[in-house]
């Protein structure tokens, strides 16, 4: 009975082409927004791949002829980074905002970090096109579009009555009819994303996930349109009532929510986090040494007895600046760390009013493409700058002869697996 | 023995206003019943009433003496309804709208089915996988009968079913419907043709402001006589 009313609204469907039209252009975002993601994320790889292959040539030309543990330390640049996920291509996500490769070196490491945030991507209000958006944004919309006016256009043609007559129950008729609509929908949109999934070999259980967020969500998304339509008006009213929930619940919750949160939680602005730590550093020069040597070996007791700087320059004195240089900067860094965090825990909370969010974020997390992921890996380049310090200072601060074949052991930035 | 089609004193509102009220008949098996009646005397409202989309203020509806209210899926699977200026599907040939339809009431036809219903209405065969925007008024009338035709159930509601019929189709249909009776099949029809309700109707119904204000049948053989019904209907619609 119900396979019945499935295949004849199916072959009904296939007549309507103002059904077939969103349909179709359903399934060309989809491969829009998939082929973007994956061409990106490639086009991401491609960077990685060619920078991996350039920073060690560009390392070993730095340390080339270098007589110092100081002057190598200040020539070799490390790059660190964080690849693209196999599912980063249907959500961008954070990776558009935050930056996710450095070059650092032993210097004062929160500026090198936040120095990046100043030249951030800004894709304004809606975001980047990717799939996350499609699912998120405006698949309800399409929805909307297919399902808004089944009733009320059967009204308008002065069908309804003989049809409901026919079907005996009204659900016999309406429940195929945009039950065949929306699975069509979700099948279009999902097609893409699972060859995209199928190329960039993105784990069965993340695209499982993200296949069972985009159903969920428009199940939600199909329920708000057939508690309107049942509303008897006129199919102009239907539309315009829909595309004002629409609006609400995926332009203006979101926005406003975002914009609560931000205000309820203050960020330190990255650049204030570089500023600081530059001004630190520079007024180093000015202090006396153990204006930097006391703050120093607080944090490093072990070296307290090679801490006397005598004579008027020394790298040890010279790293230990900018060591202190992170220091100062800590508190700021920390706050900047929690406020975002709590930011995205809000944010996480908020998701729940508005189906949007909840699928953009959900996407985001299976993606590894969400804050918690981004400030993973700031937190990953600190752990690696963390290793050359323990590497350097040893040698830099015992001021032990130089030798070049040490500098064969320099720790190499291993990237954590992204997307879990 | 229940009849098929009964109203027992019903009223009922529209939008606030009293469009039915007390109307009583019943319509026996094989009985062709016409309820005759100027616009918005409540005409198709009865019908609708019968269909389970209107609720009675008051009385109740029955099909086979069943309270219409109480099971609205079985009243609707033994009637066939063929609704005022019935609109099938203007971009579906008749062919697919009967198919459609069919389909919907769960009881598919086969293509000789669907042939012979069309054939019954003549609805010319060069037309039938034409799409139905392109026909007369007449014609798309006609595949909408068809479509009755093709439920095959016992009870028939047929709004205006003559109308957009030129006077050869109107002819054929009133053949057609006598057969449908003699077959067993049970009729109400709603029609404004006094004329044409007298020659087809074993019963008249004359509906003024949602009241049955008077009933004529047919009797010895013998037709209505179209005067009577005729000057008992412009005398209401004047007073
Ligand atoms: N959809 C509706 N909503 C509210 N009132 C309605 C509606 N349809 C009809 N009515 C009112 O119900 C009353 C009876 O209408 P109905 O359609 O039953 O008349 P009718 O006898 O079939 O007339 P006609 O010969 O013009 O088809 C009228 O007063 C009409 O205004
Ligand atoms: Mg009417």
């Amino acid at each position: 009975m119900m396979l019945g009313n499935l295949t004849r609204e199916i072959r009904f469907l296939a007549r309507d082409r103002g059904a077939l039209f969103w349909l179709a252009l359903a399934l060309i975002l989809s491969v829009v927004a998939v082929s973007f993601g994956v061409a990106e994320v490639r086009d991401q790889r491609d960077t990685i791949a060619t920078l991996v292959e350039e920073d060690a040539a560009d390392r070993a030309n730095a340390l080339e002829g270098q007589e110092e543990w100081g002057s190598a330390a200040y020539y070799a640049f490390h790059l660190t980074y964080a690849p693209p996920s196999e599912f980063a291509f249907a959500a961008m996500g954070q990776r558009d905002s935050s930056p996710w490769k450095h070059r650092v070196r032993m210097l004062a490491l929160e500026g090198q970090i936040h120095e990046a945030d100043t030249k951030n991507a800004d894709f304004g209000l809606v975001g980047r096109f990717d799939f996350a958006f499609l699912a998120a944004s405006v698949a309800p919309l399409l929805l909307i579009l297919l399902l808004y006016d089944l009733r009320a256009s059967e009204r308008t043609a002065r069908r309804h009555d003989l049809l409901v007559a026919t079907a005996g129950a009204s659900w016999q008729l309406w429940f195929p009819r945009a039950f065949v609509r929306m699975i069509m929908l979700t099948l279009l949109l999902l097609l893409p994303l699972w060859i995209g999934a199928l190329m960039e070999g993105t784990a069965l259980s993340a695209i499982g996930q993200a296949s069972f967020v985009l159903v969920g969500a428009l199940l939600i998304w199909w329920l708000i349109v057939e508690l309107v339509s049942r509303i008897n008006a006129s199919p102009s009213i239907l539309l315009t009532s829909l595309i004002g929930l629409w609006l609400a619940l995926a332009i203006v919750v979101p926005a406003l929510s975002k914009a609560a949160i931000e205000a309820n939680n203050p960020v330190p602005d990255g650049g204030e986090i570089l500023l600081l730590q530059r001004e630190t550093v520079n007024d180093a020069w000015d202090l006396p040494k153990e204006a930097t040597m006391t703050p120093f070996v607080e944090e490093y007791p072990e070296w307290r007895e090679y801490a006397t700087i005598e004579g008027p320059w020394a790298w040890k004195w010279y790293y230990a600046f900018q060591q202190v240089g992170d220091q100062t900067v800590a508190p700021l860094v920390g706050q900047y760390r929690q406020a975002r965090l709590s930011r995205d825990r809000q944010a996480g909370l908020l998701a729940l009013l508005s189906p949007t969010s909840f699928v953009e974020r959900a996407f985001e997390k299976l993606a590894g493409t969400d804050a918690a992921a981004m400030i993973a890996y700031e937190d990953a380049v600190r752990d690696f700058h963390a290793e050359l310090r323990a590497f350097h200072y040893p040698m830099l601060i015992k001021e032990e002869p130089f030798d070049p074949n040490v500098l064969q052991r320099l720790p190499a930035y291993v990237p954590s697996a992204t997307g879990d | 023995m229940t009849s098929p089609l009964e109203a027992r004193s019903l009223s009922l509102n529209r939008e606030g206003n009293n469009v039915l009220d007390g109307v009583s008949f019943t319509v026996a098996e094989g009985e062709i019943f016409a309820l005759l009646g100027g616009n918005g005397a409540g005409k198709s409202t009865t019908l609708l009433a019968f269909l389970g989309f209107l609720e009675p203020l008051e009385g109740e509806v029955l099909v086979n003496g069943t309270s219409v209210h109480g099971d609205v899926a079985s009243a609707r699977s033994a009637i066939a309804y063929l609704p005022e200026a019935a609109a099938l599907y203007g971009h579906m040939t008749a062919y697919e709208n009967l198919d459609y339809f069919l389909h919907l009431a769960g009881k598919p036809a086969s293509r000789d089915g669907l042939d012979a219903a069309l054939d019954r209405v003549a609805l010319p065969e060069e037309a039938r996988s034409r799409r139905l925007q392109s026909y007369s008024k007449g014609m798309r009338q006609k595949t909408a009968i068809a479509l009755a035709l093709l439920r095959e159930t016992p009870i028939m509601l047929l709004d205006e079913p003559t109308s957009g019929l030129d006077p050869v189709a109107i002819d054929e249909f009133h053949d057609l419907v006598k057969t449908l009776a003699q077959g067993g099949q049970t009729i109400l029809m709603v029609t404004h043709d006094v004329y044409g309700a007298c020659q087809v109707a074993d019963r008249v119904g004359l509906l003024r402001h949602g009241q049955l204000v008077g009933s004529f049948s047919a009797g010895n053989g013998k037709r209505i006589d179209t005067e009577t019904v005729h000057a008992a209907f412009a005398e209401r619609e004047v007073a």
